[in-house]
């Protein structure tokens, strides 16, 4: 492998980190926010 | 008589009544997270493009242009750790522990990149991908610290406990940062002696500063816009298991 080489490898496994990282990150927070909506709406059924 | 205990707060102790949470990034995260994309572009434009070759190690040199910006955001995120750590112990707010669990987990992420880029330079430059150097062997010390701190933080059973436990953790493990910026001045390494935050100024061309000054701000960016959205996550999961502990009181 030449210098551009590894420059490429190290660029571009910082990036897949990085948008990867995001991307986990988004999904977590969507179930979650899911998960609460579930229960909020549950508990507003709870009451009426 | 059996003596009954009764359940009188959330487990996280007395805390007003969390604020609702916002459905998307906040304003101020998505002007964060542009200028992280902008910043970042421009980074990578100028230290692959625009600077010249170093002339010594020739063009793999480029690869610092992220390694070192990479390994002092980890240092940031893992002195906020520290800081709202203490805080937590001092004020029992777990709004703290929030912050440092949530900065914990990206400064693992920014120490696993160092450690990566490091790898993928040493191999060109030291002929091996990976050695037993003090200033190596202590930034993987600190990465593993972080992991086992967010293991720490992910089984245990009391959200209190596990909250006091890691932060006790994360104030010891921080001591590893003072030490890992030294080791290459105390110890005879084949790490090369810092370069940038060093008595006396910068050694390295001013051209070459251009990159790294760049790209360490858009990774301040990028970890303050990480930072607002996984601190949202955080909120999410302690509204959800606090509303899951009251439905379990009601029965």
């Amino acid at each position: 492998m030449g210098n551009w080489g590894f420059i490429g490898l190290a660029y571009g496994l910082a990036a897949l980190a990085l948008v990867g990282y995001l991307v986990l990150l988004k999904g977590r927070l969507r179930s979650a926010r899911d998960e609460l909506e579930a229960l909020e709406r549950d508990g507003g059924r709870r009451k009426a | 008589m059996e003596e009954r205990t009764v359940v009188t707060s959330v487990p996280w102790g007395p805390e007003p009544a969390p604020a609702p949470v916002a459905d998307r990034p906040s304003a101020t995260a998505r002007v964060l997270g542009g200028a992280a994309a902008l910043v970042l572009t421009t980074g990578l434009y100028v230290g692959l493009a625009v600077v010249p070759p170093d002339a010594v190690q020739g063009e793999v040199q480029r690869i610092m242009y992220l390694h070192v910006p990479s390994i002092v955001t980890a240092y940031l995120a893992f002195a906020v750790v520290f800081c709202a750590s203490l805080l937590y112990l001092w004020k029992r707010d777990l709004r703290y522990d929030a912050v440092a669990v949530s900065s914990a987990e990206i400064g693992v992420l920014f120490t696993g990149i160092t450690l990566a880029t490091g790898s993928i330079w040493g191999k060109p430059t030291w002929g091996v991908w990976w050695t037993w150097d003090a200033r190596l062997t202590l930034t993987a010390i600190l990465f593993t610290i972080y992991v086992g701190y967010l293991m720490l933080r992910a089984f245990a059973e009391e959200p209190q406990a596990g909250a006091r436990y890691g932060a006790v953790l994360a104030i010891v493990g921080f001591l590893d940062i003072p030490l890992n910026h030294m080791a290459v001045q105390w110890w005879r390494t084949l790490h090369q002696p810092s370069s940038i935050l060093r008595p006396g100024g910068p050694s390295v061309a001013s051209v070459m500063l251009v990159p790294l000054a760049i790209n360490f701000a858009g990774l301040v960016l990028l970890y303050t816009y990480l930072l607002l959205e996984r601190i949202r996550l955080e909120r999410v999961r302690r509204r959800t298991a606090e509303l899951t502990l009251k439905r379990g009181r009601r029965g």
